[in-house]
Parts: structure tokens; sequence; C-alpha cells
């Protein structure tokens, strides 16, 4: 594709949050915009999508500058199914917070965030060398710190700080590896770098000198951001202080961008030569201590939302473990669990906002009883639930299957932790479909000041969200195959980049000439 | 050259590293925009020594010939500083109104402000006077 199409997927946004901030005022206006902009990038994005089923990489040079010279965008499997469930999950938690938003928070900007956020999450999908990436992330991360606060209430004031130092750090530390990158190869878009990397392991050359040093340092920003072992404290501490649409739309997109940069980065570029001694067995072992320790704090956790929030945790293990095999048919797992993921845990999300609704609390203490008054909230939730463990039908199933038969060979115990975490996912799942949806409730009189009136009548658009997330929840499991071929490519172009690379940068003017930027 | 901003990177990282594991949100941000300006430092480092073995300096990278300064490192760090000075106008503000809603700038104190399990869960309050 030689015309620029590509970058529709960042202007639409961009244009839509500029039109939002004029529109800030008139709410109908705003929200008839949102869902256009998000929408139309939904069709774009399928339409795409089904033009590279058979694995070709769409490729818009900006400007008609070549591609280590100029920014290069790239729509290839991988960055092509994800950035489809992210607007699907984006399209959900927008229809859900019609409903459930304060009015008072839509004046503050929530409109405009919401769409900045979407520029910087569909920039790191799409751009194709290290500093857009960073630029990407950046934009993503100025909208959450905005969407996290918003409101502005006492108890997310005190948790906001966590999320945000972490953030910068991982955010320095990224741009200076960046920096050392271009030290090193004089160049950051990543087919060059590939290539680069590629001929000098292959000329026994060998790599420069701190590349291991850098690559970790990658991992490290790379992980704070995806939540992996030691990095993810930051995470059950904010995500149930902000409001429901805004908490939903975060476990399902700002996790996976950081899981999406590692998968895009260390299979091509980081993780290769001696690189990939040191890279992959930390993989292995927060993988394991990520999804272990995630489903433990769930297990012990008592609110809803806090369970979810661990889970987010405990999920991104499982991406941990297919990204760490750093085979086809895992990548290819690892990639369809976190379409899948995205997808079920924003619904789990909403499904914990209307429960606050109807209950005024997500203390497992003291909600119950709620599948009798809201029969479709419990269906759905019951649904997204099993998906997350992972039973048979349903789109968690074949994610697990995936990985574990994959991951059996090499790491057999990696996959008895991943089937025991599920096993203790049932048990947390369960555990709240019990006491909040089976059980009777625990107090008898209703909670005073919970939103019952308010909550029976104008909760049509929280349905709809929750509706569409588990619909397309149910098509991922059913329909696994499809969108696993999809993923099996993206695995194989992961594996073997060399279409990407010819797509992206078939000149390879600076790889030819050999030329590094200084050093030092 | 180049040691000597190798110097000032390690120098300026070490201060903001002590800065950060201090219990006061003040010192923590002060240490985070420092860490910044370290980071940006190394960048420029990347673009290789300005003066070269002959003692002369490279050029500008617009005009002349020969040794040109490599540009793309500072325009990384154009960027950069962009994006840090957002981010710093962002954290600076929520210091503010963090020590407005909760009376507090300590690590500590904001831990207790959240009890895990209880406290009201749908905030709708505190709103209107974001800002103000």
């Amino acid at each position: 594709m030689t015309d620029n199409l590509l970058s529709l997927l960042v202007v639409i946004p961009l244009a839509t949050a500029v039109a939002s901030l004029v529109l800030i005022r008139r709410r109908l206006a705003q929200r008839v915009l949102g869902l256009a902009s998000l929408g139309s990038m939904l069709v774009l994005a399928l339409g795409w999508l089904s033009e590279i089923r058979d694995g070709d990489v769409l490729v818009s040079q900006m400007g008609g500058w070549p591609a280590p010279y100029g920014i290069t965008l790239v729509f290839d499997s991988l960055s092509g199914l994800l950035l489809c469930a992210g607007l699907v999950v984006a399209l959900g938690c927008y229809v859900h917070s019609f409903s459930v938003i304060d009015p008072g928070m839509e004046r503050r900007y929530f409109h405009p965030l919401i769409q900045l956020l979407i520029v910087g999450v569909n920039q790191c999908f799409l751009t194709g060398d290290l500093f857009n990436l960073f630029v990407g992330f950046e934009i993503m991360l100025m909208a959450s710190y905005g969407l996290l606060v918003i409101g502005g209430s006492r108890r997310q004031m005190g948790q906001a700080y966590k999320y945000l130092v972490l953030n910068l750090i991982a955010s320095t530390v990224f741009v200076i590896s960046a920096g050392l990158v271009y030290g090193m190869f004089g160049t950051l878009n990543l087919a060059d770098l590939a290539r680069i990397v590629e001929g000098r392991v292959a000329s026994g050359e060998g790599l420069p000198t701190g590349f291991v040093g850098v690559s970790v340092l990658l991992l490290f920003a790379f992980g704070a951001k995806g939540a992996f072992f030691p990095l993810w404290f930051w995470l059950p501490d904010t995500y149930h202080t902000c409001p429901v649409p805004v908490a939903a739309l975060f476990s399902g997109l700002l996790t996976k961008v950081g899981v999406y940069a590692v998968a895009r980065t260390f299979p091509l570029i980081f993780a290769v030569g001696e690189a990939r001694d040191v890279v992959v067995p930390l993989l292995l072992v927060s993988a394991a201590a990520t999804m272990f320790l995630g489903v433990l704090g769930a297990v012990s956790l008592n609110n809803v939302r806090r369970i979810l929030a661990v889970h987010v945790v405990s999920q991104v293990g499982y991406m941990v473990f297919g990204l760490s095999l750093m085979t086809t048919a895992g990548l290819a797992g690892a990639l369809y669990y976190m379409v899948q993921h995205m997808i079920v845990k924003s619904s789990l999300f909403l499904c914990c906002g209307v429960m606050e609704q109807h209950a005024g609390s997500d203390d497992l203490g003291r909600i119950g009883g709620l599948q009798k008054r809201d029969r479709f909230l419990g269906v759905a939730f019951f649904v997204a639930a099993m998906s997350l463990v992972g039973l048979p039908p349903l789109s968690g199933f074949f994610g697990k299957l995936v990985l574990v038969r994959e991951g059996w060979a090499d790491y057999w115990w990696l996959s008895v932790v991943a089937l025991l975490t599920g096993a203790l996912t049932l048990v947390s799942m369960l555990k709240v479909w019990t006491k909040g949806f089976w059980l009777p409730p625990v107090a008898s009189e209703p909670t005073p000041g919970s939103d019952g009136g308010a909550g029976s009548g104008d909760l049509r658009g929280a349905y709809v969200g929750i509706g569409f997330l588990v619909a397309v929840a149910l098509f991922v499991g059913l329909a696994a195959e499809p969108i696993y071929d999809i993923a099996f490519h993206a695995g194989e172009q992961l594996t073997d980049p060399s279409a990407y690379i010819e797509a992206v940068d078939p000149h390879g003017l600076i790889a030819a000439g050999g030329v590094t930027g200084g050093g030092g | 050259m180049t040691t000597v901003l190798a110097v000032c990177v390690a120098v300026i990282v070490t201060v903001s590293i002590y800065l950060m594991l201090s219990r006061e949100l003040k010192s923590i941000a002060m240490g985070v925009f420092l860490l910044g300006h370290g980071a940006n430092l190394a960048i420029i480092a990347m673009s290789g020594s300005p003066v070269l073995p002959g003692g002369d300096l490279r050029q500008p990278p617009i005009l002349g010939d020969g040794h040109l300064v490599d540009a793309l490192p500072q325009a990384l760090i154009l960027t950069a500083i962009v994006i840090n000075f957002a981010v710093m106008g962002f954290f600076l503000t929520l210091l503010v109104l963090t020590a407005r809603r909760t009376g507090t700038l300590n690590v500590d104190e904001l831990a207790l402000e959240d009890p895990p399990a209880d406290g009201p869960v749908l905030e709708n309050g505190g709103i209107g006077g974001m800002g103000r």
C-alpha cells in the first residue's frame, strides 16, 4: 500500500478529540461524534484485517519517505488483530459509559480523553519504529492519567501517583534505551534494526557491547506498562478507584499495549543471539510468578473490583508465557489469548459496574441475590467469567489449550502452573458468582442511598455495552478458528520476520551502507 | 566530551534516585523530573562527541560539509522534552490537588487513605471542586 490511508486510524480519533473539545458543553453531539469515530475506525480496521487474512502486510510510509528515514505505519496480522480487539473494547465501554458516567465527568473532558487514549493505543499498535512507539505510549499514558483522576475524588487522588510515578520511570528507561539502540545501530526503524541484528548474528560479527543490557532495560520498560511480575503492584491499587467504564477500558487496553510491545520487538530484535539466553529465562520466571501470585490475590480478596483487577495481572502471565516460548504456536497462542482477554475482561468490569449500581457496593460480604434481580446481568457475568476461566466452548479454553500444549514439551512446569492458575481462577470466579448472584443477600434491607431508582431507569446503554462485548466474546470462542488462523500468521511473521522486513523496508538503505550513528 | 556527559548523567541519575526514595511526593516528583533530564543527556551523548579527533568541531547539520553533527538524537530529545514538560505540568497539578483533597503529600499517610475492603464505592461527589 503506497498511500497513507493507515494514518486514518490515528487521524480520526485525534480529529474527534479536537472536535469534542470544541463541543464540550454539548453532551449529545460529543457522544454521537465519539461513536461515529470508534465505529468508523472499527469498520476500517476490520476491512483491512480481512484484506490481510492470508498473512500480507500493509504498510504506509508517511509522506512517501522510504522506511528507515520516514515514519512507517504497519498493519500486519499482529497489529491488525489487536487493533480490532481494542476498538471493540473501546466501543463497548464507550456505549456503556453513556448510562453510568457522571455528567460532571463528561464536562471534565471525558470524551476527548477517551479519543486521545485511542490515538495513543492505535499508534502503538501501528507504528514501525521504536521512537514512535515511545510517543504512542506517552500519548496513551497522558490520556490515561487524565482518565484515572477524572472526577477527582479523594481515593483517586490518593492512589494516582503510584501509576504516574511508575509509568514515568518506565518511560524514561524506555527513552534511554531507545537512545542507546540508536547509538548502537544508527536507526530506530524496527524492520531495519531486525535486518542489521540478524545480519550481524548470521555473519558472526556479533552484537555490540551492551545489547543484552538494552534488551533487559526495554523488558523493564514494557514490563512495567504491561504489569509483569515484579512490576504489577500499581495495578490493583488504581483500577478500583476510577469510574467503571474507565477501569474496563484500562483493563482491556493499557496492559495489553505493554505486552504487544514485547511481542513486537523481542522476537524481532531484542531476543536475538545472546540476548535470547538472558531474556527468555526472565520471561519464563516472570510468567509463572505473574500467573500464580495474581490468582492467589484473587482468591484471597473479597471485593469484586479488586478481584477483577488482580485477575488482569494473573492473565497477563498467560500472555507472557506464550511470548517466552518464542515459537510460532506459542506467540500465536499469546496473541489469541490477548484478544479474548481484552474483550472478556472488559465485559467483566462492566458487569461489576452494574452490580455496584444495583447493590450499592462491590463487597462480596454485603451483596447477594443479584441473579433474581437482574437475570441478564447474571447470565452475562457467568458467560464472561467462564470464558476467563477457560471452560471448553468459550474463548479462554482455546487460548489456554494452545499455550499449555505448546509449553508442555520444553517447560512442563510452566504448563502445570498455568493449569493450576486456571483452577484457582475458577474458584475465585465461582466465589463472585455464588456470593454475588446465587446466595440471598446478607443484609435484607436494601442499602440506603443506593442508586436503585436511577439504576433501573437508564441502564440501557450499560446493557448494550455488556451485551455487545459478551456477544463478541462468545464469537471469539465459538468461531475460534478464523481468529486463531490470523494469530497463527502473526506468529509466523514474528518467528520469521523476512516478510515484515521486506514489506516495510525493501531497500535497507542504512543496513546496506553499514553506517552507524556516532558511537561514543 | 563523552566522558563529561557520562559523569553528568551519572550524577543526575544518582540524585534523582535519592530523591525518589523519599517518602514525600514533592521529592519524588522532583526525582522523576530530574531523571527525565538525565535521559535527555544520555541521548545527546549518542550523537557522538562534538569534538573530532583532530580537534575540530563537528558542523551544524544544516550547512557545511564534511563532519556534521547527527541531528536525529536532537530531534528525539526535543520530542522527549515536550512530553516531559507536559507530564511535569500534570504531575504538579496532581500534587496540588492531592494535597487539597487529602491534606497530605506523605506516601505513608496516603496509603492510609485507602482502606481496602470498605468505604463507599460509587463516588459521584467531589467533581465540582476539581481545579478550583
